[in-house]
């Protein structure tokens, strides 16, 4: 025989087991809001200075301080590296980054280690030398070499003519000129200041992501709206029909999901050189890659969620609608579509979510041509190339904004189901 | 009347064979058996939801046994009671009368009619959600006789009510069956809920259904 059960039977507290779910969901949901919010601090949201070229120049710091000449009652820009206590300036005080005035003709590198290389960054404030108008368009002579690039946006302020001030497009360059076309006035502004405004405000006036903004918006619509219409009778057959051969459908059908991203674009290429000429060459390096590329993937996401939703419907609803006098279509779209509307929301939402973030299948099917198969992602991806973290930054945060809209949207549309 | 004669039905490994049954037009047919001996299997191929592997099914005076569960003729309340979890009480009774396009004025006229029958007067703007057991069985049965079936098949509609209602709904049951004329096949696993209710009797066990009088 064995022991009777004790009187006292006592079970473990459920704390440690709470406290454990509380701590592994905590920490992620953490990392995400951590991860976020990094991307909104890192972003420098203030103007920047125009910058001529660097001073300090590289090596190491042989026998302690470093002394830089440098032009008295003119502005630099310092950056302190790894390697840098910071800049003596001629009153003693120390800085450690920042727009300065220089008083004297010299400044100090203070190093942490003597030995260790120079890693700090000096450089003038470009002053603008001459401006000169013709044709409604300014031509502006800056004292240094002011680095800015074509295409670019400037803001001009403090010019005390109408038709000056605001955020200028860069139409031409040379070394120490800029061009940029002015608004009616012809006449010239005795004097102005320059600053470059923060990379959202670059992108958001770049005609190149302009463009890609609204391929992207345009083409993840399109690729929403074709994944449903394909979707929903896949995921309906699936959920309900028996047949020869399923199991072989249901593995295809995982095939683009299993399948890298970036195979899923060179599977695509090389399909389309089996395609008639007019085909491919419509396709193929155009926008509807684009959307066939991001097709591809999302809608194998759309298939999953609405397969499941179909599977979570019980038969028994289109059985009693077949002996109430429907047949199998007005069964499905009077009984079974209504309670599926969820569902549908949520795929329309992944597939929509899976497109935005769509790049290498994008990249080799469609390639990355500014103004034509330009996407977000391809966007920072080019900002990134071009070196530019910070316009890749700002393109990111578009693509969070867009992520987050189309997500309350599909949130709110999900809440009016749950209390009409 | 319902008259199955030696139909065969295949379920997975669950096979029946040589089923017959008959219940004349207007009678309450009882079907008892125990749990999982094909009862809700029967029905379903009663109401075409379900092929037959041979045999004939004729309902009412017409072989049915290859119409669509459409064209049958018969109401169907199965034992989730399956209420479209979307449409207000209003709809549901109004679903078969709206497929056969009868006109606004006169599915109105029917629906009050089935509502004041089965007292829901007073839901008829309810979501199925925030029915009661009761109220949603009553739902369900009004959706089944809407179009005015020659067959109501009910399967274990009693089951998931407590000993009040149970009573409740035997007697309204009699009386639809009075006031309509339908005839009804219950099914049900439990030999009070036979006795409790008029009629005609029939046992199915062993894969055979046999009349007890």
């Amino acid at each position: 025989m064995s022991d009777p059960v004790p009187y006292g039977f006592s079970v473990a507290s459920d704390k440690p087991f709470l406290i454990g779910l509380g701590v592994l969901g905590g920490s992620y949901l953490l990392i995400i809001a951590a991860m976020v919010l990094a991307d909104l601090v890192f972003l420098n949201y203030s103007d920047q200075p125009v910058l001529g070229p660097e001073m300090v120049r590289q090596g190491r710091y042989t026998g302690g301080d470093v002394t830089v000449p440098v032009e008295v009652n003119r502005n630099y820009y310092f950056r302190a590296g790894k390697n840098e206590r910071g800049l003596m300036l001629s009153d003693q005080r120390t800085i450690t980054g920042g727009l300065f005035e220089a008083e004297s003709g010299e400044v100090v590198l203070r190093p942490r280690e003597p030995g260790k290389p120079i890693t700090a960054s000096l450089r003038p404030e470009a002053r603008v030398l001459g401006i000169a108008v013709t044709n409604h368009v300014a031509t502006l002579t800056t004292d240094v070499a002011h680095g800015l690039l074509w295409g670019e946006f400037i803001r001009v302020s403090d010019a005390g003519e109408p038709g000056w001030d605001g955020v200028r497009e860069i139409t031409d360059t040379a070394t120490n000129q800029i061009s940029f076309a002015v608004v009616g006035a012809a006449e010239p502004a005795a004097k102005l200041s320059l600053s470059k405004p923060n990379p959202l405000v670059q992108a958001l006036r770049s005609r190149d992501i302009r463009f890609s903004i609204k391929l992207s918006l345009i083409s993840c619509t399109l690729t929403t709206l074709l994944s449903l219409w394909v979707a929903v009778p896949i995921g309906y057959m699936m959920s309900r029909f028996g047949f020869r051969g399923k199991p072989l459908i249901d593995t295809l059908l995982d095939i683009p999901i299993v399948l890298p991203p970036l195979v899923v674009g060179l599977s695509l290429l090389i399909l389309f050189r089996y395609m008639p000429e007019w085909l491919s060459d419509a396709v193929v390096y155009k926008w509807p890659a684009v959307v066939l590329a991001q097709f591809m993937v999302a809608c194998a996401f759309a298939v999953r969620t609405m397969r499941v939703t179909f599977d979570q419907i019980p038969q028994r609803f289109e059985q009693v609608a077949l002996t109430l006098g429907c047949n199998r279509r007005q069964a499905f779209w009077r009984v079974i579509m209504p309670q599926a509307r969820g569902g549908l929301l949520a795929a329309g939402t992944l597939a929509w979510a899976r497109a935005l973030g769509e790049f290498g299948p994008i990249l080799v099917f469609a390639g990355a041509t500014r103004q034509k198969t330009e996407v977000l992602p391809t966007s920072a991806f080019l900002e990134l190339q071009a070196g530019r973290t910070e316009g890749m930054l700002a393109v990111s945060l578009i693509m969070i904004a867009a992520a987050v809209v189309v997500f309350i949207i599909a949130r709110t549309l999900g809440m009016k189901r749950i209390f009409a | 009347m319902i008259a199955l004669e030696n139909i065969a039905l295949r379920q997975g490994s669950f096979e029946l064979s040589d089923l017959s049954l008959e219940l004349t037009a207007g009678e309450y047919g009882v079907l008892m058996g125990r749990s999982g001996c094909g009862k809700t299997t029967l029905l379903e191929a009663i109401c075409g939801l379900r092929k037959i592997e041979c045999g004939r099914i004729i309902l009412g005076d017409r072989n049915v046994t290859e119409l669509p569960p459409a064209e049958r003729g018969v109401g169907y309340v199965p034992q989730d009671r399956a209420l479209f979890p979307t449409l207000i009480v209003r709809e549901q009774l109004a679903f078969a009368l709206v497929l056969r396009k009868i006109g606004q004025a006169e599915i109105t006229r029917r629906v009050d009619e089935m509502a004041k029958l089965l007292g829901l007067t007073a839901l008829l703007d309810r979501m199925p959600g925030k029915l009661s057991g009761g109220e949603a069985q009553r739902v369900a049965l009004g959706r089944a006789l809407a179009h005015e079936p020659a067959v109501l098949c009910l399967d274990e509609p009693l089951a998931a009510l407590d000993e009040e209602l149970h009573d409740e709904m035997c007697r309204l049951l009699e009386r639809v069956h009075r006031e309509t004329g339908v005839t009804i096949l219950h099914i049900t696993h439990s030999p009070s809920e036979a006795k409790r209710l008029a009629g005609c009797h029939f046992r199915f066990a062993d894969g055979k259904v046999t009349r007890d009088g």
